[in-house]
């Protein structure tokens, strides 16, 4: 499990590759596996960013226990049996503490008797849904995506439908409180789902377990029958008989992986009055034992706590016999209350309120359930299509809102429990009986549903006349012609019904899509006749890594080769065990002619991704046709292009004020469109004309300090003027530097030295006039030839400076490479452009100066931490060009109290290798170093980590976080406390001020914490930077640890701080500063170096 | 409908014999170019999305089914593609899905140069075959009419058949049957049949003939219902309508607009530019000295020249690029198009197109913000100085 790929769950480019049409085209009537798989696929990674409203984050501890150091939490697992009880109130309300804290069980320990007292009062919520939530995890955990808890057990079994099944026994007590209720302002709209949920529960009687679930089965024969509305006190007994039943299944069912389950934890029925706060868990295991392996995770996780004295042998015989001698009455009265898990405690309080909308628009579900189907066909039928052929036969029972599966079938009405039909296999004209027997209930809001909304989400927005264009729709009827790039941009949306703390929204995000009119065998062209002699190379270096679209169909891929050797006349194999050319094949399916019979081909490999089932794994490459692919996204050579990126950027940053007039302006489209409102109500959904307005907060302004001045930020988050007014808080005096510049820039050059001395005084910093070297010419080597020699001949050069012509990168790099591994030293390379303005060059000349100062190890300014013996760090993960693949990962840890110092280091991997290997030596050498500096350790340790998705978050926590903890192992007796945060950047969330009847952008410091954030962790997004075009993109923290017990106030202002500290910025920026140095070290490793720095440059911001 | 029977012949025949029966549409399609096709039954489309790639002439694509259902499914396969979009076709397309039997007059249906009906008579009762006859060939008499069905001879070849060869087949004809019918409309409506099919059958049991039988109608010369065709311009409609598409083509006034200004513009884009490369290696070699000639000199040539702030670019240059020779035909049209465009600034000669000069002036985004002077109010100080979150943590 490669953690390293950065996965952008919404916009990546590269995924939006396969047959979304098909998918969405079949999905009524039938969904082919694949296509099916897909569909789900796609949803749980574009859910990424949801979470459910109504579904109380509470993430059960079990899967994260193991890396709970030795916490109080776990104090309450060993208590005695006798308080069971009696205290099982309290204990199950700190319960979700431990498991949602992930690292915060100290905190449940801790933690005064009142807040689970409170919490009592919302328990009902959250268990339930808890077992729901699990029961869709399996399949995700198959995909190794690792959202599940119990990610463990890589190879789950894929008794989806038992887990599904099982989910549905918590489903009563799934009901009713709004999670949030009590934080923020619900939207109206919100509300009535709740309300209509609530109907669910006397439905859920129907429940019917899977007949193919032999767990489900046996907790049936224990005697716990899903009909019954056992309410919360049943779990305990739930837990025993699963306690009892995995001892029971060990034998049965090896292969589940969870045998230590049974023999270290073999609860029997009596079990539940075992330590209190297994109570609690009980309860939880209940719900979720069931459910799938998942549940017994927490098994091997939990059972080194217990004494190893109550262990009772499984009783194997009683679990299987049938009635089980649970004793049900005594546990169901006080576990009922317990059943409560509540909210992740995300929200802070700081800072003042402000009015903010999100691009969410909240969705209503009207149906009371969705209903879920096994489909069996007997005598078997083999073939898919088959299956698929005879249920759409069925139509006119089953209704055209279908979605099937090939064996699991999901309705949103209500079909008799269970359903024959009879069929006629054509092949061979045998009968073939299909049973439809009903297997779960689900809750509208059920994650399970949401592919399916999400299918008809896509359809609506073609009803609407959107085009599907990769993975987002686009309107191309509005589409802004440049024709002076030739290209045009499609405005468009891209979309995605999530599940968040406050509810099921529809999450909306204006996109433009960049299409250009002229095929690559058209650019192919343009750069031959630019530059004959190296055609090749630069084919290469401006296709590979494009995505192209074709004439023929409306698929995109991404270009990883071009085949030179190649041509249309080339055949290669159908499907069929044909031959046939390119150019036949064109013709007889498309009709097009190639004109161009000598031109090469494109490659394009997909992922390596085994289809369902295993079966076959999915390989070899597509061969396309430059004359029938067309380019999309912005050419290269337009990016650098300042300008014409001017006439781009007018059309796609759009403001705050267009944003939302855009995504009204699409829920009236499809408010008013009688088809697209059929489709939703179809599976009972309805779109609020509105987008979500709710209150957020604006964190408290911070104090800048530099040396001896110190003012708090403006309002605009800008302290420009005041860096150069006052000394930073340290200056290296720069005795020794060498300026390098070629004969033409020689007046540029003396220009900028003489600036220098006059700006550098008020700074603080102490100048000599430099060594000059006037270069004959500004070639490359030219440049690293006398750098070298000067190196050489002079060791105490502190610096170089390079004055450069144009943009280079081949020189920029060379210098580079130079300075920071071959010869290590500061550099800092300078256009000529930017020195060549006289009116600027004050202010520019003040800037580089500031850059030059923090390369030689100099500070700047800071703001006050209250926190002490802390150590902030940030990672980055960037992909290394030229060596295919490989990534690099640039990691920033802060070496004093002031936040001013930093250590640096940088690692590359291969694609296969874990982050965490690279991590744990630049970790070690960090503390070191601190000790260094410090003589002391950090005590508390604070991870920014960038480049997570969501996906991945599982994997962060459950394998990267533990790795971490056992490098302090290295040292002795040293147990820091870890938090870690992963930012996300790249979301889809834009955040609006409202002020006037108008929106706007929120001002730096915006937060929010609650309604759009994920259910299952504690996160929020924040707004550090302020906006001077375009819309408020708030970034994403997630907190994935907390040892360091950092309350959301904490986490939220710390953070936010951090953004004030990156030093080539005079304001706040996006992320945090050391993510931010992170990422640009790793840049620059990656895509100049090629290679680690030297060592020595460790402690400075050389690479600023 | 017309695909059901092929899992059984999927084996027999390769391409599957209903890729055959499209391909023969497709053929004849290249070889007569109708400008009007419809087709009748089409279920899920399958022939259209051919079709609509080997469009040839075909300016109407029109589809008619019973089964909303199986129209529906796929129909979003026959929008626009995102090229039809970037590189619109010179010709015109609107494709239009039907729901509606066959037996009933529909108005829309009428004009048509092809109507297809592939495997859909033998899905109609006997008795309804003429009202069917009357509607296709009396009512809405196309030029061309391309009908198949099973022929039942080539039934016993079929491995492990019993009766028809779909279960809602009414019937199934020999070869004879077949004829006879499609003689019998020649003579009533006017038409002249050709017998072909597709499906060969293997080996030596060539005589019973094709598994598909194909007839291909032609509307005798000058015979042709026209009187009823203007009668019943005022009957209401009977179909109803489920899709229509009107792809984007450069017979649209805008679209062909936009495509020739940016034709044309990035073609004096480029223009300009090669003559700003010039203009500066002359400057560099120092060698030119009057590099803006004055107006006069240069009215009404064909070189690029700088007058003032502008680069003027003679159309005679621009006309020159291909793609724009291809839209325009002669430069007058060119000239007469560019004329009203606003996009287009053309000098008082109208010959030459006037391009901006941004010359040096380049404003860097990121110190625009500097301008704000004196923008310091200070803001609400919080002071934080008191704070310690250790003992908040506890």
């Amino acid at each position: 499990m490669s953690i390293l790929l950065e996965h952008t769950p919404i916009n990546s480019k590269s995924r939006g590759t396969d047959s979304e049409t098909e998918v969405i085209s079949h999905f009524f009537y039938c969904i082919n596996v694949n296509d099916f798989q897909v569909a789900v696929e796609r949803e749980q990674e574009l859910q990424s960013e949801e979470m459910d409203p109504n579904r109380p984050p509470v993430p059960p501890g079990a899967a994260r226990m193991p890396w709970l150091p030795p916490a109080a939490g776990r104090g309450f697992m060993i208590d005695p049996p006798p308080l069971g009880r009696a205290r099982g109130l309290a204990l199950a309300a700190a319960e979700p503490e431990t498991g949602r804290g992930r690292g915060r069980a100290s905190a449940a320990a801790s933690e005064p008797p009142v807040s689970p007292f409170g919490r009592g009062i919302s328990l009902p919520v959250p268990e339930a849904q808890v077992g729901i939530a699990r029961g869709m995890l399996p399949p995700v955990e198959q995909k190794g995506l690792g959202r599940a808890r119990g990610s463990l057990f890589t190879s789950l079994e894929p008794q989806v439908g038992m887990g599904r099944g099982a989910s549905l026994f918590m489903e009563p007590l799934a009901e009713p409180v709004p999670p949030v209720k009590s934080q923020m302002l619900q939207l109206p709209e919100a509300v009535p789902g709740f309300v209509e949920e609530k109907k669910t529960p006397e439905k859920t009687e129907v429940d019917i377990p899977d007949p193919g679930s032999s767990l489900v089965s046996m907790i049936r024969e224990l005697g716990i029958e899903p009909s019954k509305s056992w309410g919360r006190g049943a779990a305990p007994m739930g837990r025993g008989s699963v306690g009892g039943l995995a001892a029971a299944h060990q034998s049965l069912v090896s292969s589940v992986g969870f045998s230590s389950v049974g023999a270290e934890e073999p609860f029997p029925e009596g079990m539940t009055l075992r330590g209190t706060s297994f109570v609690g868990r009980g309860m939880v295991g209940a719900g979720r034992a069931p459910v799938s392996p998942v549940g017994f995770s927490r098994g091997p996780i939990a059972s080194p706590e217990l004494p190893p004295g109550p262990i009772t042998p499984p009783p194997v015989s009683v679990a299987l016999a049938g009635p089980p001698p649970v004793p049900v009455e005594t546990t169901v009265a006080p576990v009922k209350v317990e059943a409560a898990r509540e909210p992740l405690k995300k929200a802070g309080t700081k800072g003042n309120s402000i009015t903010i909308g999100a691009n969410y628009i909240p969705i209503r579900c009207k149906n009371e359930a969705v209903f879920q189907y096994h489909v069996t066909f007997t005598p078997n039928v083999e073939a898919l299509s088959m299956r698929f052929g005879m249920m759409k036969d069925h139509r006119s029972t089953t209704g055209e809102v279908v979605a099937f599966d090939g064996s699991i079938l999901y309705l949103p009405k209500r079909l008799d429990e269970v359903v024959h039909l009879k069929a006629e296999r054509k092949t061979d004209n045998q009968e073939i009986d299909i049973k439809i027997q009903m297997t779960k209930v689900l809750p509208p809001h059920c994650d399970l549903c949401i592919p399916f909304y999400n299918v008809v989400l896509r359809r609506v927005m073609k009803i609407v006349g959107l085009k599907l264009v990769g993975r987002d729709h686009y309107d191309p009827s509005n589409a802004i012609v440049l024709g002076k790039h030739r290209l045009q941009v499609w405005p468009g949306y891209s979309t995605c019904i999530k599940e968040t703390d406050g509810g099921l929204y529809l999450g909306v995000d204006v996109s433009h899509k960049v299409l250009r009119n002229d095929s690559v065998l058209n650019i192919m062209g343009v750069i031959y006749q630019q530059s004959p002699e190296h055609f090749q190379d630069e084919c290469t270096k401006e296709f590979v890594g494009a995505i192209v679209i074709t004439r023929y169909n409306n698929r995109t891929y991404r270009i990883d080769d071009i085949k030179w050797s190649k041509s249309p006349k080339d055949s290669f194999t159908l499907a069929d065990g044909s031959e046939t050319t390119f150019i036949d094949y064109y013709r007889k399916n498309y009709g097009i002619t190639v004109k161009e019979i000598d031109q090469p081909l494109l490659v394009h490999r997909p992922k390596e991704r085994s289809k369902p089932g295993g079966k076959q794994i999915i390989t070899g490459e597509i061969l396309l046709l430059p004359e029938l692919s067309f380019m999309t996204g912005i050419p290269e050579k337009m990016r650098k292009d300042f300008r014409a990126m001017k006439d781009l950027t007018v059309h796609i940053n759009v403001s705050a004020e267009q944003h939302t007039h855009s995504i009204k302006q699409l829920l009236q489209n499809i408010n008013s469109n009688p088809e697209a409102l059929n489709e939703l109500q179809r599976w009972g959904l309805e779109i609020s004309p509105e987008i979500l307005m709710t209150q957020g907060r604006t964190l408290p302004m911070e104090t800048i300090c530099l040396q001896s001045a110190s003012f708090v930020s403006s309002s605009s988050a800008d302290w420009s003027r005041e860096v150069v007014r006052d000394a930073s808080i340290s200056s290296i005096p720069l005795y020794c530097w060498a300026v390098f510049y070629p004969r033409r820039a020689a007046e540029q050059a003396e220009e900028l030295v003489t600036m220098f001395g006059k700006v550098a005084g008020p700074i603080g910093i102490k100048l000599e006039r430099p060594i000059r070297v006037e270069l004959r010419d500004d070639r490359t080597e030219t440049y690293v030839k006398s750098i070298q020699s000067q190196l050489t001949s002079e060791p105490n050069v502190q610096l170089v400076v390079c004055i450069i012509t144009g943009n280079r990168d081949d020189l920029y790099s060379a210098i580079k490479k130079l300075c920071c591994v071959q010869s290590p030293c500061p550099s800092q390379a300078i256009n000529v452009r930017t020195i060549s303005q006289p009116q600027k060059l004050r202010s520019i000349a003040q800037k580089i100066l500031l850059q030059m100062n923090c390369k030689l190890g100099g500070e700047l300014w800071t703001v006050s931490v209250p926190l002490k013996h802390l150590m902030v760090i940030g990672v980055d993960v960037h992909h290394d060009v030229s060596k295919k693949k490989r990534s690099v990962m640039g990691f920033v840890a802060s070496l004093n109290s002031l936040l001013t110092r930093w250590y640096s280091r940088v690692t590359f991997q291969m694609p296969n290798e874990e982050i965490i290997n690279g991590f744990r030596v630049c970790l070690l050498a960090a503390l070191q170093k601190y000790y260094e500096m410090n003589h002391s350790f950090p005590e508390k340790i604070v991870i920014y980590r960038d480049g997570v998705s969501d996906g991945q978050l599982k994997t962060v926590e459950q394998y990267e976080i533990p790795q971490i903890l056992k490098c302090f192992e290295t040292f002795p007796n040293y147990e820091p406390k870890l938090t870690f945060i992963v930012v996300q950047k790249r979301i889809s969330t834009t955040l609006y001020s409202y002020g006037g009847e108008r929106f706007g952008t929120p001002p730096p410091g915006t937060v929010l914490d609650h309604t759009v954030t994920n259910k299952d962790w504690v996160d929020f997004f924040l707004m550090a930077h302020s906006i001077r075009q375009g819309c408020g993109l708030p970034t994403h923290y997630i907190s994935v640890y907390n040892t360091a017990n950092l309350t959301p106030d904490h986490l939220q202002r710390l953070t936010f701080k951090m953004c004030h500290l990156y030093w080539n910025w005079p304001g706040t920026i996006r992320v945090p500063a050391p993510c931010k140095y992170a990422h640009k070290l790793a840049f620059l490793s990656g895509q100049y170096l090629h290679s680690e720095p030297a060592i020595q440059l460790a402690d400075k911001l050389y690479f600023l | 409908m017309c695909r059901n029977g092929s899992d059984r012949m999927a084996a027999l025949f390769s391409p599957p014999l209903y890729l055959q029966r499209y391909q023969f549409v497709i053929e004849y399609v290249k070889r007569f170019i109708p400008r009007k096709v419809i087709d009748l039954g089409c279920a899920d489309c399958g022939l259209l999305r051919k079709l609509k790639f080997h469009r040839n002439a075909i300016e109407v694509l029109a589809g008619v089914d019973i089964d909303c259902a199986a129209l529906r499914e796929r129909v979003n396969a026959l929008a626009p593609l995102t090229i039809d979009y970037l590189q619109p076709s010179p010709r015109p397309l609107t494709i239009e899905l039907y729901q509606g039997s066959v037996t009933e007059r529909e108005p829309c249906t009428q004009g048509f140069d092809l109507v297809t009906c592939m495997e859909l008579i033998e899905h109609l009762q006997l008795w309804e075959v003429e009202g069917f006859s009357n509607v296709v060939f009396g009512y809405m008499n196309p030029c061309a009419v391309i009908i198949s069905t099973p022929n039942v001879e080539f039934n016993p070849l079929l491995p492990g058949l019993r009766g028809f060869r779909n279960k809602d087949h009414k019937f199934e004809w020999t070869r004879a049957e077949f004829q006879t019918w499609a003689l019998g409309v020649c003579m009533e409506y006017g038409y002249s049949v050709e017998f072909t099919g597709v499906g060969v059958a293997p080996g030596q049991n060539r005589d019973v003939g094709f598994c598909t039988q194909i007839a291909v109608f032609q509307r005798d010369a000058g015979v042709s219902n026209g009187p009823v065709n203007n009668a019943v311009q005022m009957e209401p409609t009977v179909y109803r309508l489920l899709y229509r598409v009107v792809y984007p083509s450069l017979c649209d006034n805008n679209i062909f607009q936009r495509t020739l200004v940016c034709q044309v513009l990035y073609r004096a884009e480029s223009l300009k530019r090669e003559f700003e490369l010039g203009e500066q290696s002359m400057q560099s070699d120092l060698t030119a000295c009057a590099h803006s000639l004055p107006p006069d000199v240069v009215a009404g040539s064909t070189v690029v020249y700088r007058h003032r702030s502008h680069v003027f670019v003679p159309l005679q240059h621009v006309w020159t690029d291909p793609k724009v020779q291809a839209l325009c035909g002669n430069i007058h049209r060119l000239r007469q198009a560019l004329m009203d465009d606003s996009r287009v600034q053309l000098d008082t000669d109208r010959d030459a197109i006037i391009l901006p000069d941004e010359g040096e002036e380049e404003e860097d985004e990121e110190e625009t913000g500097e301008c704000e002077e004196g923008n310091l109010t200070p803001s609400p100080v919080i002071d934080n100085s008191e704070e310690d979150w250790e003992t908040e943590i506890g």
